[in-house]
């Protein structure tokens, strides 16, 4: 995989994963009340403790307020307005497996190059898709039942394993956590599902690809990923949208629970439509996401944040059980009139927890991209330590970045370090890539790729071999 | 002195001493050379309970005293001194400050009172000058931005004043230049002493023209291998450690 | 408007200075004062710092000192070896008796300004804060009844030293200190300013609302020390506001030691361009106290430099914060700015709270901030120990170090030699090897 490539594409580059897949869905009529709620829950049949969770949650939200501290500015979100479930037609009827779904459906994630059908040379990788509030099935489920690894939608999940579900689900990221967790909390529609039992290292790559379709359709998943003692798993999301003129809402919730010497790997490739190059529609892109790790465990967030008009991001770590670690390496890139207020949460509450982060932000054009982090070391976290290197590349003069990192330690064997530096694509860099014979859209993307190297080889690589098309897709095209 | 049998350690779980024996009466002078990686700072580590040497067998006695179980600043004040390869710089803390700080420790362990400021000052000034140190660096931070042989110079000053039993010199030679070189050895005779004795550790036989050794050792994989007079510190210059180490693994085997 | 904010405007209830400026300043200032609330832990500024102690005390703060002599005062109104220009306040109160026995031109309080001086003062005094953003300092322009002046001509070098020492004791009922300080610098002109806030060794029931404001003319400069060395019981909020104009240089060192709450917003703006700043702080809380740094360095225009460097140190229960922000405004290119940030908690009951944060809108900036809380270093204690020193001993040494490090850049000898004793104190050194050390 080159990166040159996808960053040459990112940079200005029309988006490329904007186009509308026609078919007929049923779509809510805009609107947030209970009703909604119940709606929702009906429509995917869940359980009474499921509906009375939904409505805990929706009457926890009607008193809360939007958060206003991060440094993006939008316009207000009328939650009216928005659509709170839609579903292609062709899905009421609930297709057995991938090869039952309307070929209209599954077309869209060829022309975006995802893999969903399992003869596909993709051995390696099991695939959710998720259209706008269903998932329209995942690829490998037998092959992963074998080891005991259950991949499935959370809707099918709160079926097949509600012990598990009722177990976890709101234990890392509580209903009334924040706004936007809560609103999620209130009418989630559907997400990924997946549990590794005890010693297992889960056989294959797992990754969940998230479209956004109709009109005024917000999409509100929740992913909840249980990795039991001493097992394995590699997971990663990859989002688009069409290009519509007004804004789109996605608050999702992710929730990862590593146990005991557990490890999970979390990437995301977030390419949602970031908007036109004068700064209209895109999607409004409000995230939870957040792991708690136990003894021992490992778990590793790497993000690669391209898209979406605005961008509310913090995947964090709880490091709960002594010696476990947190890692959050992220790329985020802002162009035109992209806002992105992105960054993490390293909770220390163990011993000889340890926790790392790197973040590389680029801000071109009139963008503003903040990095705002938490480390915090609580009393019992004995001989912790936390690096932290945050740094910023500006490409323009019109554009912003920030950092805004919160330090708190209340145990003196603690160690905590920060460092972030800001830098830009300067001329003279560009003068000697000319003078070389390079021209300035090549020269700037090996700057920035070369920024960005740090974090693209956190990025699982045998996958991004053996999925390429995938990973291209998500990255590609993003800025215009 | 210094009695050392089958001393052992581990570095990061990996053996580096693995049974060294030394027996180093008063007044004598012991050189231990030896190849990269033979354990040679190892050794001057070990002795003076550097955080991260595991001692997993033998015996290291001063005076009768078992050095293994004490702290650092206690085998200080036993009178074991290292001279650092790598002295380390401390910001901030005056090496004045550090010196009296130093000084009054090993004169409290003697029974001794503290001198008081005046004589310190006036005794540590008298120090500098017989290493040719400028007194402006009594008032900087210790080995702050001093140069590696006024660092290494900084050690002997440290030797005169604390007046030890039992020196160390880690590679005290290496990276110096003749002049340099010089001084530190006239600091180490201006000490020799009927009831003091040295370790030199060195890795080239140079540092032995100037202060002549009343024995040389070869260390070479965690043990001593040879031993002889200063001749063999010559024989090494000339023939590399090469032959020796040929022999140590033909003896093993 | 609550009977807090009423409670603390009372101190200027029968004041009424004969400045027009002033009287107009602390008409600006109340409405400001009381269309502002009053911090609360979910104000973003006062995140970790709570204002508890100070809004919840019974009696209130409403009233100025009773009492004001200065018998037994003389040891802490003079700083050793300082050749200084000294105005003395006792809980508020210009003291004749402490303060240097000759008139200076170029220092004056308020209320004895001649009629170049009231120009001076009406030109300047308020211009360099923003009352709206700090509602301690609109309380400071609502209650001040008189200030301090220093001005220095065009071109003219004050070769003395200006000290201005407030120093307080404890009083019958919990009062308030309205302390005001303004620098005017012309172009080129250059002085050393030592603010010093002081008080006895008991238990202190003062509130010290103290601002300085400078103004840094063109190719100026101006070398500020800040010492507060308030003890126990205290409550100091307050800050200094520096407008620097082109090629103006401000070079400052602050020192806090913690009390009850101490809270100093530090603002420096950069205004036209080729200006620099030198920030240096150090705070060193112990017990309960608190100590909370507040710098935002507002670079708005090109070609200008900062260098910020804060160290604590905290021990026992107590707790500091620190927040450096810089903000680089989109035409401030070619901005060097740096800030470092280090921290040692000594205790399992101490905490530090620390926020560097970089607002960036240009691009051909260099920036870089560093933040670390840690523990003494290991190497640096092995090497103190091989030399027989204890590990205890040894820690205390560092820990000094760590904080005199910052200090043997200072330009005045004195300002060295009266914190070190502190320090030595602090960290158990002897006072006596320090002065061979200076």
């Amino acid at each position: 995989m080159t990166d040159n490539a996808e960053i040459d594409r990112q940079i200005g580059r029309e988006y490329e994963a904007g186009f509308i897949t026609d078919v007929e869905s049923e779509t809510l009529a805009p609107g947030l009340n209970e009703d909604t709620v119940r709606f929702i829950s009906k429509k995917k049949g869940e359980p009474e403790w499921l509906l009375e969770w939904r409505l805990k949650a929706f009457n926890a939200w009607k008193e809360m307020t939007p958060p206003n501290w991060a440094q993006v500015q939008h316009l207000d979100i009328d939650f009216q307005d928005v659509s709170y479930y839609s579903e292609p037609k062709s899905m009421e009827d609930r297709p057995q497996s991938l090869d039952e779904v309307d070929p209209e459906l599954l077309a869209t994630y060829e022309k975006l190059g995802i893999p969903v059908h399992e003869q596909a040379a993709l051995a390696g990788v099991a695939v959710d898709v998720v259209f706008d509030s269903v998932s329209l099935g995942t690829t490998f489920r037998e092959t992963l039942a074998e080891s005991g690894v259950i991949f499935m939608p959370i809707s099918e999940a709160v079926h097949e394993h509600p012990e598990l579900v009722q177990k976890y689900m709101g234990t890392v990221v509580p209903q009334k956590d924040n706004y936007y967790a809560a609103l999620n909390s209130a009418v989630f529609s559907d997400g990924s599902f997946v549990y590794i039992p005890k010693g297992v290292r889960c056989p294959m790559e797992l990754s969940t690809y998230f479209r956004i379709n109709e009109e005024k359709t917000g999409q509100f998943e929740r992913t909840l990923i249980i990795a039991d003692e001493a097992s394995h798993v590699s997971y990663l999301e990859g989002c688009t949208a069409p290009m519509r003129d007004e804004n789109q809402l996605h608050a999702a919730v992710v929730e990862l629970v590593a146990h005991d010497d557990a490890e999970i790997k979390y990437s995301t490739v977030q390419n949602w439509y970031p908007g036109d190059s004068e700064g209209k529609g895109g999607i409004y892109n409000f995230v939870t996401k957040r792991a708690v790790a136990h003894t021992n465990a490992k778990v590793s967030w790497t993000q690669v944040e391209t898209g979406s008009a605005i961008t509310w991001k913090y995947p964090s770590c709880i490091l709960k059980g002594d010696n476990s670690v947190g890692e959050f390496y992220s790329v985020a890139l802002t162009n035109n009139f992209q806002e992105a207020d992105t960054g993490t949460k390293m909770i220390h509450l163990g011993k000889n927890t340890k926790s790392t982060i790197i973040t590389k932000g680029i801000s071109a054009g009139k963008s503003q991209n903040s990095y705002r982090g938490l480390v915090r070391m609580g009393p019992g976290a004995k001989g912790a330590r936390n690096y932290t290197q945050c740094d910023s590349l500006l490409i323009g003069d019109k554009c912003g970045a920030h950092t805004f990192p919160y330090i708190e330690s209340k145990n003196p064997s603690a160690i905590v370090e920060h460092e972030a530096t800001t830098s830009k694509v300067s001329d003279e860099q560009l003068f000697l890539c000319q003078q070389r014979g390079i021209d300035t859209e090549k020269a700037v993307s090996m700057i920035v790729n070369g920024f960005c190297k740090e974090v693209f080889k956190e990025l699982p690589m045998e996958f991004a071999v053996e999925a390429g098309k995938l990973l291209e897709v998500s990255l590609e095209g993003s800025v215009g | 002195m210094l009695t050392i049998k089958d001393l052992k350690a581990n570095v990061e779980d990996k053996n580096i001493l693995k049974g060294l024996n030394l027996d180093i009466k008063p007044g004598e002078i012991h050189a231990i050379m030896g190849p990269n990686g033979a354990g040679k700072s190892t050794l001057g580590n070990v002795l003076s309970g550097r955080e991260g040497y595991e001692v997993t067998g033998g015996t290291a006695e001063l005076e009768g005293t078992d050095l293994l179980d004490l702290d650092p600043e206690e085998r200080a004040r036993l009178g074991l001194f290292l001279a650092f390869q790598y002295p380390v710089e401390i910001p901030g803390v005056s090496n004045l400050e550090f010196l009296k700080a130093s000084v009054d420790s090993v004169r409290a362990a003697q029974g001794k009172d503290p001198l008081d400021s005046v004589s310190f000052l006036k005794l540590a000034r008298a120090k500098c000058k017989l290493v040719n140190l400028d007194q402006s660096f009594l008032k900087r931070g210790v080995n702050e931005g001093f140069s590696g042989g006024e660092k290494k110079r900084n050690e002997i000053m440290q030797m005169m004043l604390l007046e030890p039993k039992i020196c160390i010199l880690d590679e005290t030679d290496s990276g110096l230049d003749i002049d340099a070189l010089q001084v530190v050895a006239e600091g180490v005779n201006s000490l020799r002493d009927p009831n003091r004795s040295f370790i030199i550790v060195t890795h080239y036989q140079r540092l032995l023209d100037y202060i002549v050794p009343d024995y040389v050792h070869v260390l070479a994989d965690g043990k001593i291998v040879k031993s002889g007079g200063k001749e063999l510190a010559l024989e090494l210059e000339e023939k590399g450690y090469g032959w020796l180490e040929d022999a140590a693994e033909n003896g093993a085997a | 408007m609550t009977d807090f904010h009423n409670g603390l405007l009372a101190v200027n209830d029968e004041a009424n200075s004969p400045l027009s400026a002033v009287t107009a300043l602390n008409s600006s200032g109340a409405d400001s004062f009381l269309a502002q609330e009053i911090p609360t832990r979910k104000t973003e500024a006062w995140k970790y710092t709570s204002l508890f102690n100070l809004t919840s005390n019974e009696e209130g703060y409403g009233r100025l000192a009773e009492t004001h002599g200065a018998a037994g005062l003389d040891g802490l109104a003079t700083i050793p070896a300082l050749d200084a220009q000294r105005l003395v306040f006792v809980n508020g109160q210009y003291s004749k008796e402490l303060s240097s026995n000759t008139e200076h031109k170029n220092v004056v309080r308020f209320s004895q300004a001649d009629d170049a001086q009231k120009s001076i003062i009406a030109d300047n005094l308020g211009s360099a804060i923003e009352q709206e953003k700090h509602v301690f300092g609109a309380l400071n322009n609502a209650i001040t009844t008189d200030g301090v002046l220093v001005h220095v001509g065009k071109n003219e070098q004050l070769k003395t030293n200006i000290q201005i020492t407030h120093i307080t004791t404890p009083q019958a009922k919990a009062f308030t200190v309205p302390a005001r300080l303004l620098i005017v610098l012309e172009t080129g002109a250059q002085a050393t300013v030592v603010e010093h806030f002081a008080s006895t060794d008991d238990e202190q029931n003062c509130f010290v609302n103290a601002i300085t404001e400078a103004k840094v003319g063109a190719n100026a400069r101006l070398n500020h020390y800040r010492l507060q060395l308030i003890q126990e019981g205290s409550i100091q909020i307050g800050g200094v506001h520096i407008d620097l104009d082109r090629d103006a240089n401000y070079d400052s060192f602050q020192l806090g030691l913690g009390a009850k709450i101490v809270r100093n917003d530090i603002n420096v703006n950069h205004n036209v361009g080729g200006s620099h700043c030198e920030l240096v702080g150090v705070y060193l809380p112990q017990n309960k106290q608190l100590i909370d740094f507040h710098s935002n360095i507002e670079h708005k225009v090109a070609n200008c430099t900062t260098s910020e460097v804060f160290r604590g140190i905290m021990a026992d229960k107590s707790k500091a914060v620190f927040n450096g922000r810089i903000h680089i405004h989109p035409d401030a290119q070619k901005t060097l700015a740096e800030l470092s940030n280090k921290n040692l908690l000594l205790s399992n009951d101490a905490t530090i709270n620390t926020k560097p944060e970089l607002e960036i809108y240009a691009d051909d900036v260099r920036c870089a901030h560093g933040a670390t809380i840690a523990q003494l270093d290991e190497q640096a204690r092995f090497y103190l120990q091989s030399r027989g020193i204890s590990a205890a001993e040894a820690d205390v040494m560092l820990s000094f170090g760590f904080i005199n490090e910052l200090l043997e850049n200072l330009e005045l000898d004195a300002i060295r030699n009266l914190i070190r004793p502190i320090l030595a104190q602090r960290f158990g050194r002897d006072e006596e090897l320090m002065k061979h050390i200076g």
